[in-house]
């Protein structure tokens, strides 16, 4: 076992924010890889993304976020947003109980394209904004559980449960990543969305490194 | 307003930096960087005052009048001279008259002209809530950084908020599209809200249909159509972002949705826009090229973009000298991509489009390629007696007007190193293509 330390580096793990426009998606990527936020960013359109690495005990992962443009016609050309993302933070206002009220059908659009096993994890956030909310934690908690969700509140203005939520989506991740290694007897290392020298991966064409969990 | 504008900085400036203190009056009129807008009106942009490479006053001063005469007999010039018009904006329209040419280009001040009270029944109707919503919510996120937008109560947001819920109103089965906000909000730092209202419906309609709608079945095909220009002209390339996964629509969708708006520096935006406006969505196609090729053009730049990361990040860090407005746009006219080879390759890509889009077919032959199509088909609605502002339907071969004989280059006792060729832009084939206009993939129905 002494050589698994050197395979344990190089891990990433791709993981998209969705959920509907305006909800805070842009700012929870900007608060967890650049510890930014900013109340005039800009709308996004088309695709945006950034890196962090954290530690998990001894392995390095680069968690790859990816951020995309929430309104309902955006969902036409960010299929191919989707593929090869092994987590998900389904992004809910808590102030604007619309936002809330649509989370099963982002749900369908996240199964429809991405791997069924893919973590999930439902964020409602802005809660610095206590007084404004329309969505009671119990409520969406319990959407969660049965749908087999991980949940918490954040806030990306002040940083509240921001890095919990990554982290926790990142180590349910690995979790599943660990399991299928014991399991397997490949022992190199697996990376995600990205290309390894000698791969070639054709446009539309599965590649050999996808993980299913 | 500069008050206001001060206050808004400092809230901003205090929610990112701890150490910073509630302003003094120095501080808050003071000369820092962050606080000033340059002269497009970007607070802290860095588009000081034309340097080097910047035409001299007096060049600026003849282009003017250029236009000021070209504009003074508008329908004489789109007749005759059109080649001229073409020339002037691929060199670039004076900023002092981009208020005056832009919507002439466009076919804006015949759509208004035709429906004079149109916009101020839009403008006064109540929009439907829901658009509203979603439309108030993007105001403030549109150009955060430009003076223009900064106050919500301002003429800009407000300006922003009117165009884009006529918009709505006008035509409510497309309803809103994100990207329009920054589309128009360049529009509005031009013209008042009603000029802006028309272009934006040109722009959305005419130069761009399928664009904006719900199904934004245009943008798919275009990706498609960028892809194989790709692999045409830039194969090294192509293979490169093929093998690191980079499909076009990972960086394209916000190129074209916002005609680079958000993508270079001001002026060269402004420069895109003057050519787009005239000769239509091949800009587009060559712009993208030319970016293309700037952040992955040599085998150098590739090797160092091993996988998707690092490929999409080199598209958006291209260093801005290299996008500087005289510089690029060189390039971006020199790209080998006539009118003729778009339109044979959006009909190849509309054949392999799959059957099973759920959205409506994209329908290319709707796009009118640029000022010269759209003067010749509103000419036609007013022959006809039909002034609405509608997309033509019926779309006609124009009239051949007589061409003055080529000028053959002299050869006599001279040899020849290849000089039918472009010499610049990217090593790809084809000598330049001459014709007039881009007429070939117009059917004459009647």
């Amino acid at each position: 076992m002494g050589n698994r330390a050197e395979e344990d580096y190089n891990f990433v793990f791709k993981v998209v924010l969705i959920g509907e426009s305006g909800v805070g998606k842009t700012n929870l990527l900007s608060r967890f890889t650049r510890n930014e936020f900013s109340h005039d960013s800009r709308t996004t359109i088309g695709v945006e993304f950034s890196t962090r690495t954290v530690l998990l005990g001894t392995a390095a992962i680069k968690a790859q976020i990816w951020d995309t443009a929430g309104l309902e016609r955006y969902r036409a050309i960010t299929s191919a947003y989707y593929r090869g993302a092994v987590g998900a933070l389904l992004v809910f206002d808590l102030t604007k109980h619309q936002t809330y009220a649509v989370v099963e059908r982002w749900l369908k659009e996240l199964y429809d394209h991405a791997e069924a096993t893919i973590v999930v994890m439902l964020v409602g956030n802005k809660s610095d904004l206590s007084q404004a909310r329309e969505v009671p934690t119990e409520e969406a908690r319990m959407f969660a559980e049965n749908n087999g969700l991980l949940f918490l509140e954040t806030s990306a203005l002040d940083s509240t449960n921001v890095e919990l939520a990554f982290e926790t989506v990142l180590k349910e991740i690995f979790a599943k990543v660990s399991k299928q290694r014991q399991g397997s007897a490949r022992t190199s290392a697996i990376t995600l969305g990205g290309t390894q020298a000698g791969q070639e991966p054709g446009a539309g064409e599965k590649r050999a490194c996808c993980i299913s969990l | 307003m500069a008050q206001a504008l001060g206050e808004d900085l400092v809230q901003t400036s205090e929610l990112q930096d701890d150490s910073s203190s509630l302003g003094s009056d120095s501080e808050l009129s003071g000369p820092g960087p962050y606080r000033q807008a340059d002269r497009y009106g970007f607070i802290g942009g860095s588009s000081a005052e034309p340097g080097p490479g910047h035409p001299p006053a007096d060049l600026i001063r003849q282009r003017e009048m250029k236009w000021v005469e070209m504009t003074s007999h508008w329908e004489k010039t789109m007749s005759r001279r059109y080649k001229k018009v073409k020339m002037q904006c691929r060199k670039g329209i004076p900023s002092a008259l981009r208020a005056r040419c832009w919507p002439l280009l466009c076919g804006a001040h015949v759509c208004q002209k035709n429906s004079p009270d149109t916009y101020k029944e839009l403008a006064e109707a109540p929009g439907d809530p829901q658009w509203m919503e979603t439309i108030s919510r993007d105001l403030h996120r549109q150009f955060p950084l430009h003076e223009m937008f900064v106050s919500p109560q301002g003429h800009g947001q407000q300006g922003l908020l009117q165009v884009l819920k006529a918009y709505t109103l006008h035509r409510p089965e497309q309803g809103y599209c994100q990207a329009q906000g920054p589309v128009a909000a360049v529009l509005l730092m031009h013209l008042p809200p009603e000029e802006a209202f028309w272009c934006l419906v040109q722009i959305c309609e005419v130069y761009l249909p399928g664009y904006y709608g719900p199904h934004m079945e245009a943008v798919q095909l275009d990706a498609q159509v960028f892809s194989a220009l790709l692999r045409r002209l830039l194969p090294r390339v192509h293979k490169h972002l093929q093998q690191a996964g980079v499909g076009p629509l990972l960086y394209l969708p916000e190129w074209f949705l916002c005609l680079f708006a958000r993508s270079l520096p001001f002026p060269t935006v402004l420069r895109v826009w003057d050519a787009f406006l005239s000769e239509g969505v091949k800009v587009l196609f060559r712009v993208g090229l030319t970016l293309v090729r700037l952040a992955l053009g040599s085998a150098e730049q590739r090797l160092a973009c091993p996988g998707l990361l690092e490929t999409l990040g080199a598209l958006r860090a291209i260093p801005p000298a290299q996008l500087q407005e005289e510089v690029f746009m060189s390039q971006v006219h020199s790209v080998a991509l006539s009118e003729q080879d778009l339109q044979r390759e959006v009909r190849a890509q509309l054949a392999q489009l799959p059957q099973s889009t759920s959205g409506p077919p994209p329908r290319p032959q709707a796009r009118l390629p640029g000022a010269q199509a759209i003067f010749e088909a509103q000419q036609l609605a007013g022959v006809r007696g039909d002034t609405r502002p509608e997309v033509p339907r019926i779309v006609v071969q124009p009239p051949e007007e007589p061409r003055p004989p080529r000028r053959k280059p002299q050869t006599r006792g001279k040899t020849f190193h290849g000089l039918l060729t472009r010499a610049r832009g990217p090593p790809i084939e084809g000598p330049p293509r001459s014709h007039r206009g881009s007429t070939s993939f117009l059917d004459t129905r009647f």
